[in-house]
Order: structure tokens, then sequence, then C-alpha cells
């Protein structure tokens, strides 16, 4: 490699981002638009927007396999082909079992994207914003810490990463789920606007809305100029989408940062540890393994953000060892790795409705409505602690007899029959941080890169358990008034980590002697170093997190660059 | 001597080969136009999978199962996704089929008239895939056809277009009168 040719100062940066995904990318994009010269550090490959997308294109008959994921693959990767998306085209942006292995005490199921752009390409998109009532989660109901910011600290923030993002939402003035900055929704369903209707008319706190989703909707001029175009509504969008139809680092906060001319993006860099000099009492750069070479690289920057996605970016401040820090960055408290947590994301319910015979849906949309939290809001009611918010998605099924065969099977298929609307939900639930739910690092097996392979301690508690039952027995109850009909409810028992919602394990709080992080992301310990990903969080509230990564990324930048002015970094 | 005797057998291994091989060789059996990795079909097996899949779909004045080829794409799928215990079952099923045929009406499944195949096929209708045997491979095979024939470019252009880039969400719009397609 040239890089051991290279000079210290070649190595030297302004800022040094771990990660590509859609924190990091926010991150680049912030520095280099400051003036910072910029390093993207990512452990895999590269993908440039449109040309990196093989898939893209194709036509369902292009699938070899009609999209099933080959049994070869799925015998010798069983954990990430337990992905709802991990399918035939969209395999290639997913980690397999053994490019990374981890141990597990408990399933978990780690779900990875190594490449530029991380998981960005391919989340589900969905922002919905945190409120107060999430914030005041840990204080009010006693778990976890404190967060150190509130709803009015992170809102003007929301609003600057939703206007550059491109948020397609409904304004519907609901004070658990506060309004954004909205390009048009798309439209609910017959039988969604009437659930909605009915919802509204017998239940005092819960409310069904249109999704917000990460779509262009309208696209507006700042995102032409990103070369971003209106969502066409394929539905497709794990497979990277032509228009930039919905946000993605490679599609949005990349090339931007690379306009700028001060963005270096470095793919196959595993990053090893974060160097920290004693003297200076500082961070002072990266120790980066190449992922083709194996070579070990040092980069130096003033400011190190560090956006790896949760669990590898815990697994990188644990590996961050100093005499000042022997058990990991920034790690004083011993908190660091523990109060994991995640979304529980098992419980579905399905149901039949008979109403609204006569009309139907046409062409595709890539959200559903979705109900926010209504348990446990302004007071504890049950008992468990906090609740769940739930998606909602209704459609007309139609259906074709396969029975029998020759002519009379070949004219059914030819013609379809239209069913009942069908009606489904899933929970999104919140979990409770708990010090037992542990990331460590397992020393005495290392990784093809030389890094000890990560050991999750991670499960569902009694509370998950409640709060599944809670889930069936009132979506149940809302079913059966709605007069949906068939009702059927289903516990997947999926793993933790499916949810790909994984936080925490260096969270946020007020006191550096029980949290890692304080209310700008900065370790308490060290100050030139942030984490704006989902190890930062304190506590899972349920709202699809990404958002809020990118919120708190863009408000922690702000806040480095400006201590950096004033010579506090 | 020693020299002679590694000749001697290197000269028993081929002949040895040439003996595994040979059944083969006397039966004349050609392997599937597709490369399959798991899974034993010939070419026989093949065309007896063409036949099923034109009795299941028939070319009429549209196209049918065998014309877009849904019969590889079963075939791929077995090969490919299937569990191997699965496989087994499909293999063995596919045996007993053919046997079936013999049985019922004296004749291979190619060799029989339309009617009789069309009442080897209804036969099978009635049992289900759970029985095993005949009735796996023919749930298995007829599910695989059907799904292979409906992703199918002609249907997805011609039949029910699919749309690559539909460009439109509308959520209640009125169900439009059936008109009925001939199949």
């Amino acid at each position: 490699m040239a890089n051991l040719n290279t000079s210290a100062q070649d190595r030297t940066f302004d800022a040094i981002v771990i990660g590509s995904g859609i924190s990091g990318g926010w991150a680049a994009k912030e520095f280099t638009e400051k003036g910072l010269k910029t390093l993207v550090l990512e452990r895999g490959r590269d993908v440039k927007h449109l040309k990196d997308y093989p898939t893209t294109n194709k036509y369902p008959w292009e699938f070899q396999h009609r999209g099933q994921i080959p049994e070869a693959i799925r015998q010798e990767a069983p954990v990430v082909s337990r992905c709802y998306a991990f399918k035939e085209d969209a395999m290639h942006f997913f980690v397999k079992d053994k490019e990374h292995p981890y141990e597990q005490d408990k399933p978990f199921d780690w779900i990875r994207g190594y490449q530029v752009g991380g998981k960005s390409l391919l989340w589900a998109r969905q922002t919905q914003r945190w409120s107060n009532y999430d914030f005041e989660g840990p204080a009010r109901d006693g778990f976890a810490v404190d967060w150190p910011i509130r709803y009015a600290d992170i809102a003007p923030w929301y609003s600057y990463v939703e206007k550059f993002v491109g948020i397609s939402g409904n304004k519907d003035g609901i004070d658990i789920l506060p309004d954004g900055e909205f390009l048009p929704p798309m439209e609910l369903t017959a039988v969604e606007q009437y659930f909605k209707g009915f919802v509204a008319d017998n239940y005092k706190d819960r409310h069904v809305i249109y999704g917000r989703c990460a779509h262009l909707s309208e696209p507006q001029p700042i995102h032409t100029q990103q070369g971003r175009v209106q969502c066409q509504k394929r539905n497709l969008c794990q497979r990277g989408c032509p228009f930039g139809g919905y946000f993605s680092s490679n599609s949005s906060t990349l090339p931007w940062a690379e306009k700028t001319g001060n963005l270096t993006l470095r793919p196959h860099s595993v990053v090893h540890s974060i160097i920290y000099d004693d003297k200076k009492g500082k961070a002072t750069g990266v120790r980066v393994v190449d992922a083709q070479s194996k070579e070990m690289i040092e980069y130096y920057a003033r400011i190190i953000f560090v956006n790896a996605a949760a669990i590898n970016s815990n697994l990188i401040l644990l590996n961050s060892t100093s005499s000042r820090f022997p058990n990991g960055l920034g790690n004083d408290s011993g908190v660091l790795g523990k109060y994991f947590a995640f979304h529980n994301y098992r419980a579905t319910i399905y149901a039949d409705y008979d109403g609204f015979p006569d009309v139907t849906t046409e062409g595709r949309r890539p959200t559903s409505a979705y109900i926010p939290r209504f348990r446990n809001v302004k007071k504890q009611e049950t008992d468990f602690l906090r609740g769940y918010a739930a998606g909602f998605d209704t459609g007309r099924r139609s259906w074709r007899s396969n029975d029998g065969f020759g002519t009379s099977l070949k004219d059914q298929l030819f013609n379809e029959e239209t069913g009942n609307w069908y009606v489904g939900s899933h929970m999104m639930g919140e979990t409770i941080p708990k010090e037992s739910s542990q990331l460590t690092l397992d020393q005495s097996k290392k990784d093809e890169w030389g890094m000890p392979v990560l050991h999750i301690n991670i499960g569902y508690d009694d509370n998950d358990e409640k709060m599944i039952k809670d889930f069936h027995e009132q979506m149940e109850e809302m079913y059966t008034k709605a007069g949906f009909k068939n009702i059927r409810t289903g516990d997947s028992k999926q793993a933790p980590g499916l949810d790909i919602h994984e936080m925490g394990g260096a969270r946020m709080g007020h006191d550096p002697k029980t949290s890692v992080l304080n209310k700008w992301n900065q370790l308490h310990a060290v100050n030139n170093v942030f984490v704006t990903d989902g190890a930062c969080m304190t506590s899972t509230s349920t709202q699809n997190p990404s958002l809020t990564y990118m919120a708190l990324t863009a408000r922690a930048v702000d806040y480095a660059v400006g201590q950096m002015k004033k010579g506090e970094i | 001597m020693l020299v002679n005797r590694r000749t001697a057998l290197k000269q028993a291994l081929v002949v040895s080969a040439g003996l595994a091989l040979l059944p083969a060789c006397l039966r004349k059996t050609a392997p599937a136009s597709i490369t399959l990795k798991n899974i034993a079909v010939d070419s026989e097996g093949e065309s007896m999978l063409a036949l099923l899949a034109d009795t299941l779909i028939p070319t009429t004045s549209t196209p049918g199962a065998k014309d877009v080829k849904a019969h590889l794409f079963a075939l791929t799928m077995v090969d490919d996704c299937f569990k191997k215990e699965d496989q087994q079952q499909w293999t063995a099923g596919m045996k007993a089929f053919s046997e079936l045929s013999e049985k019922k009406t004296g004749k291979s499944f190619e060799k029989s008239t339309p009617e009789a195949r069309a009442a080897l096929l209804g036969e099978l209708e009635k049992a289900k895939a759970e029985d095993g045997g005949a009735a796996y491979f023919y749930h298995a095979t007829k599910r695989l056809i059907i799904q292979g024939y409906t992703t199918s470019e002609y249907f997805l252009t011609k039949v029910q277009v699919y749309e690559l880039v539909p460009a439109r969400f509308h959520g209640s719009i009125p169900v439009k009168p059936a008109s009925r397609r001939t199949a």
C-alpha cells in the first residue's frame, strides 16, 4: 500500500469520521461544509450512488430464484437470512455471518451492512421525532439515567436535517409525536382513513397517522441540488434508488460532502482503535487495519466522530485502551458497553375487513400508517414500564385459485379475484436498558483484522413479555370494535437484533460516573471524541431511531466546530 | 517390476473408473440442459417436467408453462432453494410419479395419452403433498411451475403488467369491473 510511504502530515486531517452510514454521512456533510478537511473511514467497499446498484432496474423474472435466498447461503449465514430485507435483490449489501463472527450468550441477530453508506441503503426510512415524553421517560420511570437533553435541545436540529433529507409527512398536531418539516404525505388507504376516524372517535389519546418517511414526495431545490428527484413509488428501496427518491448517505450526504473538496473517503478501513495521548489528554487519531492488505495505518485529526453503528462503535471504544483508559476510551465509569437495548418487534396482529368492497388501491407506497405510543404516555397505567408504537398497513387482497390443472387452471391464473381488505400491524416496543445487557470483548479470540471478537449478552425480560400481551389485547380490542374480522395475533419470538434498532452502550447522561457521553455526545473524559450513532442512546423509546441520530450528529458537529474555534478542542 | 506394478495399478484404476461410468453410458442419458449442483435429473427427467408443465398450464392461443420454461425454473428452485431432505423427497417423488404412471397406464408419463395423463393428475389433485411420494412431487412441482409462470416475463408484461416505476399510489379508487381474460 502506498500509505506506508505517506508522511504523517499526509495522514492528518481536521476531523475523522468513523463510519459512512446514516450518522457518519451527516458528520461528513457538516464537517466538510464548515470547511474542515475530513477523513471518512468505512470498513467495507465503496458503493457509489447509481453506479453500484447492480439490481436496481431488474424485473422480477431477472432474478434466478425470484428473490429467494438459495439454501446454501441460508445454511452458511442463518443470522442474516432471518432479516426481512435479505433477499436476492439486496443480499450484496448485507454482511454474511462468517464475514464477521461474534459470540452470543442468548440469541442476538446482528444485522450489518459493511459498505459505503452502510445500512442507510437498506433502512426502512421511517422518520418519527421524539418528544419530551420520550426524553423524560427514564427520569420519570426510574430506569437508566436521565437524558441530558430535552426536546427543545434537539427540535431545531430535527428541522435542520429534515429539510435536507426530505421527509414526507402530515402535520398531525400530536404532542407525543411532534410535527416536523414535511413534504406532502402520500395517501392513506380507504381502510386506514376509516380506522383513523374510528380511533379518533373512540379513544381519547390514541391516533392513527400517516407514517412519516424519508421520501421525496415533492422535491425542493435543496433536494434537486443533491441530484435527487421525486420518489417514484417503486418500493425497491433496498436495491439503492436510481432516483434518489429516498435518503441514503450514498445519494445525499456523501456526494454533498465530496462537492466541498474537503472529503477524503477511505473504504476497506477497519478501525482498530482510537489513539489517546496521555500527555495531551486528548485523542490524536485512529489506528486503521486495511481490510485487504491487513496492514495497520495511523490517521490523525483534532476531532474524532465515532459513527460505526451502535455495536461497532462500542467495540472500537472498548478496544481503545491506554494507560489512562485501561478499560476502553472514556470508560472511567465502567458503564461502556452496558445498558445496551433494542426495540421489541415480536408481536403482530392481522385481520380482514369486509368494508369498502367497491374501492381498492393502485400503485405502490413506500410507507404505511403509524400508531404513535398510547400506553403510559402521560402517566403510568399498566404493570409494565413504557409502551409501544405500531405500524399499521392495509390493502386489498387479490388471489387466484391454484386448484386443478389444464385450461381451467390457466384461466384462473389469468383472472385474479379481488378479495377482502387485509389489515396488519406490528409492534415497536421500548425496551429497558439494563446493566446486565452488555457488550464485551473476548480477548482470547481475534478476528481476521486482529480485533478481539465481540461478545453480546442481551435478551428479553418480563417487561417485554407483558408489553407483547398488552399490544395483542389493546390492538385486538381496537380491531374488534372497528369491525375487523378473522383477527390473528402472532409472536415471532425473533431474537433481539433483528429489529436492527440496537442502541446504547455509550449512553449520554449528566453524570460522568454513570454515563459515557455528555449532552453534546462528547466523551465526558476525552473532549475531542464524539459518538453520535445508536451507541449514544440513553433509552430507546419507540420511534425508528435514525432521524434522531442524524439530528444529534448535526448538533454535535456544530458544537465541536464551535469548541474548536474557541480553542477548547 | 515395481514400475510394471505401478502401471498395472494405474490400468486397473482406469478400468474401474470406466466400469463405474458404464451403466450411465449404456442408458445413453444426456444431462439436463441446465447445470444442477445438488439433484440428479437427466434430460429424460427434464422432458417429463416439461410435459408436466404443459399439462398443468398448456399452450393455447397464449404461451403455456413449458413455453416460458417454468419447468426449468422449478428445477433450479429445487436444486438451489430446497433443503437437502426436501430435495431427496422430491427426486424420490419424481421416480414415484413415473412409476405411478406406468402402473396406471402401463406407459411412461410421456408415452401416455393426454386423457391418461389428465386422469393421473386428477388423482394427484385429490391427494395432498403431505401424503408424500408422487403426491409430494406433484404438488411441490405444481407450486413452482405456477410461480415460474406467473413471474415470467410473458406473464408480467402481457397478462398482469408489472410496473418497475409506478410513480403513483392511490389509496382509494373504484374497483374496476372485472373483464374475463382469455387464457
